[in-house]
């Protein structure tokens, strides 16, 4: 499957040549001399949901937006790829900013907003200057600017560079970050489509979003439900880590098999070894046992199995994996990473840590793997967002999924 | 601490879009031309901006990326996340802490490095990997970090 | 209306309200912790969830709102388990330690865990440790006590807008700190402390001190420091205050307070309190008796009345005295001594202006809710940074610049800097001209409409006579002039400010028709920045020359009889002298006698030497104060009067709403208007009054605005001007035009000139004798800007040598770099080195107050600090 990375094949295609060469901003072109009700239609029957980890679906997102009478309305570009395991925004954003820059171009026009933001992650700073490189290059040729390609849209775009903080990908902290201050998530409502940026409507949308709208604009919804499944249609890319022995961003249709991925994609277990779990969308969604790898990679399989597709970062582990270790230093990530706003989250997975910690020394106490299942449930939907509420829920799939060896902390049995 | 900042006003304020969007980017140049956050470079920022000093300081020190005291020429960020354990990254903190005698949020005595332990930085396919001011490596191995640290004097 | 069901409970509710409200109202317990009814909804702590039918998960009762047919449990066992589990959370880190700890017994965190809480706590690893930080003269922290609800941080951010504290870090790192880690260097409101709802942010002053239980009684009163008059409890314990409390429900400041009023009350405590009576022997003051005192006092006083006249004799009331104090005075001046001769320094400003202003517009036009301030849509202030003179009224501002009103202030005033949208800088003595410019530009956005046509002939007389003529007249651009000209036309019904310094000049005649035209242009309401706790009340209780109580002219005839009837005895019908002309009378020796009720007239008064010479000159200075003091030092009697906590009484504060000041701890002295009485009634005449219900009595019988006042009315919170009464209904027909020449802008002569620099920290002779005020601004200072640092090479940490002409002193150098040109501040702390010890005055031949405008002062530096160490 060639879309989101088509231009990626073309030499050269990180620059604006190459780009256009390749096809690029022609859907752009072919926006503005559409109504943007239309396109926001279009993305809405094209069934695209937000490749953010949520899922939401994009079409219906941008029609709240659109019909707030609020002016003036901003984008924001999620380029905050913060979640362990995910890396899938990172092709996109040095290889191929100029898909970026037009899918936003469209989306802007489609909603009507005259400023965009790419929140880009502190940790990618090459990215900041490819990007950056490339929003110049397109204001230069007229695809940003007061006046787009001469058809009267006004459309500015910045970079804004993140400072490493993972909350900050949760879209009304994004949102908090960018108004210069703490990065704590708000209350909602207001939704940020009708109180986002400086109180504004604003639409945030993931870098793989975007990437997916030109696409969508050029070949029309009718053809793009073709691809993926019926209920998550859309080529969807999936960042495979750990021991695979080809790791990498792969672009799939919706709906590919994990095995499919494991074993077809990505060359199998490295050293031949067996596979023992994986965690199928970066480290905030449950992790699943080897016998589940027959689970359709979509948004509504997934949480039949136990999981959630989140990002599509795909982390493999083979037989020899500690996954006690793996579970302490998940909840090691999440506790360095909570904002420190709500109680559950705050407290609560820094106990998670203390008691997996005393654990993976093998000195756990008798009644530990109780504990913290008392405590994960204790923080399960309490959190004020949906990281603690993960944190959560990832103790719990270790838990459920792989028991025994979790016990194996307990020290010598008094 | 010397530097730009000496005289307590920031050289250059970014211009990012809306007034809002200012702090975080001047907190950058800051860092830049003053190595670290320190109460100065805050005031300084604070002073640029007209931001009161406290929202400064509780922005700065919100994020990561700000240093909280003084560090080397350079920084060594080493992703420790899942997925670069599982290639190994652990066995390279040890060896960066035998080689340089730092651990994590240690400077070497030279001032040559300042190590710090990551959160992913989304390099999970070519793990491990490390940030080197604002460099990347990538499927680094016990033989070729330090080749590549052999380059940053 | 929206009907929701809590725990089978229907509540009908009128607008939408969240679903913690709307359990309040039905008296339905959720327990909370980062909830605050002073603050937003906030959703963190999560201790008040609840469960809320066809919703699958928890929310937060305090950020959810209701909807209507909304059914909601805050008791199942999902929501207990929840309560508990957070609460176990938060105990994780929490030391624990409420053996030692001054919040025990009205703790949040305590209160809540004893009602819901776990019984044990299963965490074993180690718990967070900060040490208890003792950086700050004021505020003790201890963040292992934190739960990081954030209230302090919204408190100091949101409502009081001074951003002095932040959370730092992130996650289970955060800790709640000033900019610089330890002290505070903050407005020091303390609102933080009313709000933390645990053990980690508590006043230093009471550390270790007490225990709520300790408390013996807790006494609703209103606060003895400026002209808000914000409500507070006073919780005592013996014959002490050992705090003051706001509430959020009590009183016009709703659970605010500022510096002065929540630490500053230890001034009552004084040792320079004043117990026992003096008499002056042998030029030095000797204890005495009441009654020889007493005796001497009135005696003195016949004897110069009958060898003088009534003329020779005159009294200065208080800001700082009740209604009750003041109105007697007022009484024995006119019915007793038969003179007019009574004023305070409410006459330099607040009782001219405005006398000045309803002359224009009637009576009652500057007596507006200060409610109305941060509800309405803009905002102009002049004259005073009311977020230093007046920091409650202040904070009324900043709450209309956060809801993006706009907001014009001309002046220096740092305490609005990041609050107001066009902040106007003239130069020195050019406000006219900047006014004038304002004006215009207004005038060319709105014509006058013709509807009250005689004060429109007025503008446009005045307008023609001025001109648009002088061009850069006030050192401001034409571009600041047309944005701020931009910011006012975009107010429909703005509150106007305006402070002290708008008449205590030459041309405060023009100025205040000015500020008239341009509240007219704007349809502005106005307030009068007060600065005292009764301004109001002195002019109402008739303590100024010319008029009697009730805001009624002296020369009025039908209202002099009346009061004439009802004390028995005749009223001169010219108006008496006013403070400065009573102490030019006194320096030219036409003056014999002064009563001096609590007011220190040397500090306060301008060319302190003049005042000195004067007050000496006389044949009886009675002082009747609370606290020795300088002028008491000079005096032949000194009477010692009951101070704010020890008597009944009441305050009028500006907006005109009438105070009961209750009496909260006994005290050795007697009640100011007691002793006035009793000098009364040695010379012959009784009052009668008992009690100050005596008193307030005969108020309302003879002031036609006072009708049928009482104390619980008072303390229904509701007595507002004009009460029962009739306020004087027609405006003035003509008004005298000011002279127009004053108009011409006084030239900046590029020499350093002198203002008082307006202090939050303190407030003249009470806060001096505040230990906790006084630690936090110790010693005099001298302000200037960068231009005349520059020229003068003087750097902040100096030794400047300051010559006024009349005075010369040494000050410490700050530097304000919003301070422009040739600027030159000094406060008015310390009696020897105040700034009005500096000031040379004029008499403003309108207003017969002290113009202070033009003084000019040498600077130069002598030294810097570091020499003097190193000496
Ligand atoms: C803790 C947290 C972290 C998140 N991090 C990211 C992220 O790094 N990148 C991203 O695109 N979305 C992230 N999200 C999801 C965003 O909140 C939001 O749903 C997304 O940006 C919406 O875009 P989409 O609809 O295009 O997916 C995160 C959400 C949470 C709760
Ligand atoms: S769950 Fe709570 S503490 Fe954690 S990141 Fe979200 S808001 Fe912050
Ligand atoms: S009171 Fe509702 S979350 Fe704290």
């Amino acid at each position: 499957m060639n879309i989101l990375l088509k231009h990626i094949e073309y030499p050269g295609s990180t620059e604006l040549k190459g780009y256009c060469e390749s096809g690029g901003y022609k859907a752009l072109s072919k926006a503005l001399d559409m109504k943007p009700a239309d396109i926001v239609n279009e993305v809405r029957r094209s069934g695209l949901r937000g490749r953010g980890g949520a899922g939401f679906p994009t079409g219906m997102k941008w029609t709240i937006a659109s019909m707030d009478p609020k002016k003036p309305k901003y984008i924001i570009c999620n380029a905050d790829e913060g979640e362990p395991g995910t890396f899938k925004d990172r092709p996109i954003l040095e290889k191929n900013p100029h898909l970026l820059i037009e899918g936003m171009a469209v989306s802007a026009y489609a909603i009507q907003a005259e400023y965009g933001y790419i929140y880009l992650r502190g940790e990618y700073p090459q990215a900041k200057e490819i990007v950056e490189k490339a929003i110049k290059d397109a204001y230069s040729a007229g695809y940003l600017g007061d006046n787009i390609l001469g058809k009267g849209f006004k459309f500015h775009l910045f970079v804004y560079f993140g400072a490493g903080a993972y909350i900050c990908g949760e879209e009304t902290a994004m949102i908090e970050s960018l108004e210069g201050k703490r990065g704590q998530p708000r209350i909602k409502p207001p939704f940020p489509v009708n109180e986002g940026f400086l109180a504004k409507p604003t639409v945030i949308n993931n870098v793989e979003t975007f990437a997916n709208i030109p696409h969508i604009v050029e070949i029309g919804a009718d053809a793009y439900l073709k691809i993926g499944s019926p209920e998550s249609p859309g080529p969807k890319l999936f960042s495979v880590s750990g021991s695979v022995n080809k790791p990498g961003v792969y672009e799939l249709p919706m709906g590919t098999t994990l095995r499919e991925i494991i074993y077809g994609h990505c060359g199998g277990i490295k050293n031949g070894k067996e596979l023992k779990a994986v965690i199928p969308g970066g480290v905030s969604t449950p992790i699943m046992t080897a016998d589940k790898i027959d689970c359709p990679m979509d948004f509504v399989s997934l949480p039949r199995y136990g999981s959630m597709l989140g990002s599509g970062g795909i982390i493999v582990f083979d037989e020899t994996a500690d996954l006690l270790k793996v579970c302490l230093r998940i909840m090691e990530f999440f506790d360095h990473e909570s904002c420190g706003k709500c109680t559950p989250c705050r407290e609560g997975v820094g106990w998670l840590v203390a008691v997996l910690r005393r654990m993976s020394t093998g000195s756990g106490n008798p009644g530990d793997i109780e504990l913290l299942t008392e405590i994960s449930k204790n923080i399960l939907g309490k959190c004020f967002c949906a990281l603690g509420d993960g944190a959560a829920m990832v103790v719990q799939g270790f838990l459920n999924n792989f028991r025994s060896e979790m016990e194996a902390g307990i020290g010598g049995q008094q | 601490m010397k530097g730009p900042l000496e005289n307590g006003t920031l050289k250059s304020v970014p211009e990012c879009g809306e007034k809002e969007t200012a702090l975080m980017p001047a907190l950058y140049t800051a860092q830049k031309e003053h190595g670290w956050m320190s109460i100065e470079a805050m005031e300084a920022v604070a002073g640029a901006l007209d931001i009161p000093k406290a929202r400064v300081k509780g922005f700065a020190t919100f994020y990561d990326m700000f240093g909280k005291k003084p560090v080397g020429r350079h920084v060594v960020r080493l992703c420790t996340n899942v997925s670069c354990i599982l290639s190994g990254s652990e066995e390279l903190l040890l060896r960066l802490r035998d080689k340089f005698g730092i651990a994590p949020d240690e400077t070497t005595p030279d001032g040559r490095f300042s190590l710090v332990a990551m959160e992913c930085i989304g390099a999970c396919g070519t793990a491990p990997a490390m940030l080197v001011d604002n460099d990347f490596y990538e499927d680094l191995t016990t033989e070729n970090i330090f080749s590549i640290l052999e380059k940053y004097k | 209306m929206i009907t929701v069901t809590i725990n089978g409970k229907k509540i009908a509710l009128n607008k939408p309200v969240t679903i913690l409200e709307a359990a309040r109202k039905a008296d339905i317990y959720i327990p909370t912790l980062c909830n605050h009814p002073m603050l937003e909804p906030f959703g963190g702590c999560r201790l008040c969830l609840v469960e809320i039918e066809k919703m699958p998960k928890l929310q937060a009762s305090c950020t959810q709102y209701v909807t209507d047919g909304m059914t909601v449990w805050t008791e199942t066992e999902k929501v207990l388990e929840a309560r508990r589990a957070m609460l176990e959370f938060l105990l994780i880190n929490h030391p624990l330690d409420c053996p030692y700890c001054d919040k025990a017994g009205e703790c949040d965190l305590q209160d809540s865990t004893m009602q819901c809480g776990p019984a044990i706590g299963r965490f074993k690893e180690g718990k967070r440790k900060l040490p208890e930080c003792y950086d700050d003269p004021i505020i003790v922290t201890n963040m292992e006590r934190c739960i990081l609800c954030s209230r302090c941080v919204r408190m100091c951010s949101d409502v009081q807008g001074a951003h002095a504290i932040t959370i730092t870090n992130r996650g289970s790192k955060s800790c709640v700190e000033p900019f610089s880690g330890g002290r505070f260097d903050c407005e020091y409101c303390g609102n933080c402390i009313t709000v933390c709802p645990v053990g980690s942010l508590m006043s230093r002053l009471h550390k270790h001190t007490y225990r709520p239980w300790y408390i013996e009684k807790e006494i609703e009163t209103v606060c003895s420091f400026c002209g808000v008059g914000c409500s507070f409890v006073a919780q005592i314990r013996g014959d002490s205050i050992v705090r003051v409390e706001p509430r959020p429900d009590l009183g016009l400041n709703k659970g605010l307070l500022c510096v002065k009023g929540r630490f500053g009350f230890d001034y009552t405590a004084s040792p320079s309190r004043l117990k026992s009576p003096l008499l002056q022997k042998n030029g030095d003051l000797k204890q005495t008796t009441w009654a020889e005192a007493l005796s001497h006092t009135a005696g003195k006083l016949k004897e110069i009345k009958e060898k003088y006249g009534p003329a020779a004799i005159g009294a200065v009331a208080s800001g700082l005295c009740t209604n009750e104090d003041n109105y007697t005075l007022q009484r024995f001046m006119r019915s007793v001594v038969g003179s007019n001769n009574i004023d305070s320094t409410t006459g330099f400003f607040y009782g001219p202006a405005q006398r000045f202003l309803e002359d224009i517009f009637g009576q009652g036009v500057t007596l507006n809710p200060m409610q109305g301030i941060a509800n309405s849509d803009g905002v102009f202030v002049i004259g005073a940074d009311p977020s230093a003179v007046a920091p409650v009224l202040g904070l009324q501002v900043r709450a209309a610049s956060r809801k993006g009103i706009p907001v014009v202030t001309v002046g220096h005033m740092p305490g609005l800097k990041r609050f107001a949208t066009c902040s106007l800088v003239p130069d020195a003595f050019s406000e006219p001209a900047l006014l004038n410019r304002l004006i215009s530009g207004l005038m060319k956005k709105r014509p006058v409409c013709g509807e009250n046509e005689f004060f429109e002939g007025a503008i446009k007389k005045f307008m023609l006579s001025t001109g648009d003529d002088i061009a850069d007249p006030c050192g401001l651009s034409n571009n600041d002039i047309e944005r701020a000209v931009n910011e006012l036309d975009l107010m429909t019904n703005p509150a106007v400010l305006i402070g002290r310094q708008v008449v205590q000049r030459s041309d405060a005649s023009v100025l205040l028709l000015q500020l008239s035209v341009l509240t007219y242009l704007l349809n502005g309401r106005i307030y009068l920045i007060s600065e005292l706790p009764n301004d109001q009340g002195l002019v109402d209780m008739g303590c100024r020359p010319d008029m009697l109580p009730g805001g009624r002219p002296v020369f009025s005839d039908s209202m002099r009889k009346r009061y004439e009837d009802s004390y028995g005895s005749e009223i001169p019908s010219a108006q008496g002298m006013s403070l400065m002309e009573m102490i030019q009378a006194a320096h030219e020796g036409n003056l014999k006698a002064l009563y001096v009720m609590g007011e220190n007239l040397l500090p306060d008064l301008p060319d302190t030497g003049y005042v000195k010479e004067a007050l000496s000159k006389l044949e009886l200075l009675v002082v009747q104060d609370t606290l020795m003091n300088e002028t008491a030092e000079l005096a032949h009697v000194v009477l010692p009067a009951c101070s704010w906590p020890e008597a009944e009484g009441s305050y009028t504060n500006f907006e005109g709403r009438m105070q009961h000041v209750r009496k909260a701890v006994h005290g050795e002295a007697m009640e100011g208007w007691k002793i006035i009485s009793e000098v009364a009634k040695i010379i012959g005449s009784d009052f009668g009054f008992l009690t100050v219900v005596d008193i307030l009595a005969e108020l309302t019988k003879v002031s036609p605005i006072h009708k049928g006042i009482t104390y619980a009315e008072m303390d229904g919170g509701k007595c507002l001007w004009p009460y029962n009464g009739e306020p004087l209904r027609d405006s003035a027909k003509d008004f005298a035009l000011p002279d127009i020449t004053l108009l011409k802008r006084a030239k900046d002569c590029g020499r350093p000139y002198l203002f008082a620099d307006q202090q939050l920290f303190h407030s003249g002779t009470i806060g001096r004798n505040s230990s906790a005020l006084s630690m936090l601004m110790p010693a005099s200072y001298v302000k200037v800007g960068n231009a005349l640092s520059e020229k003068k090479s003087i750097q902040a940490g100096d030794v400047a040598g300051i010559a006024s002409g009349i005075k010369s002193a040494e000050l410490d150098v700050i530097i304000d770099p919003d301070l422009k040109g040739m600027m030159v501040l000094i406060p008015n702390i310390l009696a020897d080195k105040g700034v009005m010890s500096f000031m040379k005055w004029n008499m403003n031949p309108d207003f017969k107050n002290p113009a202070l405008d033009g003084n000019e002062i040498e600077i130069s530096k002598l030294r810097s600090k570091a020499e003097e160490v190193s000496a």
